[in-house]
């Protein structure tokens, strides 16, 4: 098993959203939130192609 | 509705428009008389003619063919609801295209004067002052439009027939300008104009029961917020020399955030990255995937 650092560089507006998720009870701290999007995420992609600039699709604002 | 006051009515002819003082709780009907004809539709606060419908607002809240149950939003920094859109017999609306103009007619047709949904509005709404830069996008009723593959919008012929109508209920008191489009060498009214039929009624209990619980926001702002509260009465633009540069959470201030991942959660990184987007920087893939996983968890229809 290998530890794998990844540094996300984040503003003070992102994090805001972080925290006030983590407030909500999602996630304990902002690492475990992150790993917790990044387990979701992948899960609620699992049988989709990776995704290419080439081939996304707008998210709504 | 069977048991509506009628308030008034008129028949609107080809290459005209109507500014209509519509209070709430009272409901425009634009109704096909022929079938077949698309209306732009503009609207404005009646006591705050700088409040406006904003279809870029309302697309992205309602999509690109907004309807039955949706409503017509007010521009930024307003972002009020304006109109609930009640009843909508043929389902073909268009928030993509803006308003026609005299230019696009003369620089693609060659037309010297041709009807155009721009200078209608102005025409109808110069009854109550404005000016043709006031007239803003339209909200396009009766339109069939959409996009094909490459990205590029389209504009069809349209289905709608005599007694298809959309029924708008006043939110607020709004100055509502509809015009018959004056587009009749395109595809929008199936290269004819015809005239419609405009009725104001007086909305029932039932009718306003049925509009979903409106939010008010402090971002929601009003000119009691502004930091210039008049409006500008020249037209020349001048540098306020007192000027101070006063925008929100500026400077913007960038943390690093350091997450350890095993080697499964690293795996599911390297597959759900954007590769071409964000190459090797694991740190710029992680972030795409949060905020895009937070949207999709906590966003409606995201």
């Amino acid at each position: 098993m290998t530890d794998h650092r990844v540094v996300l560089k984040l503003n003070q507006q992102q994090l805001e959203l972080l925290d006030r998720t983590i407030a909500q009870g999602v996630a304990a701290d902002r690492a475990s939130l992150v790993r917790l999007a990044l387990r979701e995420y992948a899960a609620a992609h699992r049988d989709e192609a990776p995704l290419s600039l080439a081939s996304e699709k707008g998210a709504p604002e | 509705m069977t048991d509506r006051e009628l308030i008034a009515s008129w028949v609107l002819e080809p290459g005209t428009g109507k500014a209509i003082e519509l209070k709430r709780g009272q409901i425009l009907r634009v109704e096909q008389i022929e079938g077949g004809q698309c209306v732009d539709f503009n609207c404005f606060n009646l006591h705050d003619y700088k409040e406006y419908m904003h279809t870029g607002r309302t697309r992205t809240l309602h999509g690109l063919h907004p309807g039955k149950g949706h409503f017509m939003w007010s521009a930024p920094p307003r972002e009020r609801a304006l109109i609930y859109i009640l009843e909508d017999t043929a389902q073909c609306n268009d928030v993509l295209f803006p308003r026609c103009s005299a230019h696009l007619y003369e620089s693609v047709y060659g037309y010297r004067t041709h009807t155009n949904c721009h200078d209608i509005q102005a025409e109808a709404q110069r009854e109550y002052g404005l000016t043709p830069d006031d007239v803003h996008d339209s909200f396009n009723l009766f339109m069939h439009t959409g996009v094909d593959a490459e990205g590029k919008p389209w504009i069809g012929r349209q289905r709608s027939k005599s007694g298809d109508h959309l029924d708008l209920l006043a939110i607020e008191d709004v100055l509502a300008v509809p015009n018959v489009c004056g587009a009749d060498i395109m595809r929008t009214s199936n290269f004819s104009l015809k005239a419609v039929k405009l009725s104001v009624f007086k909305a029932t209990e039932e009718d306003m029961s049925s509009v979903p619980p409106l939010t008010k926001l402090p971002s929601q702002r009003t000119p009691a917020d502004f930091r210039v509260k008049q409006i500008k009465a020249d037209r020349q633009l001048r540098r306020d020399t007192s000027y101070a540069p006063s925008f929100a959470n500026v400077p913007i201030r960038i943390s690093d955030l350091a997450v350890t991942l095993d080697d499964g959660e690293y795996a599911l990184l390297q597959r759900c990255r954007i590769e071409d987007l964000y190459g090797d920087d694991d740190g710029a893939a992680l972030r795409d995937i949060v905020f895009s996983w937070w949207a999709e968890r906590f966003i409606p229809g995201a």
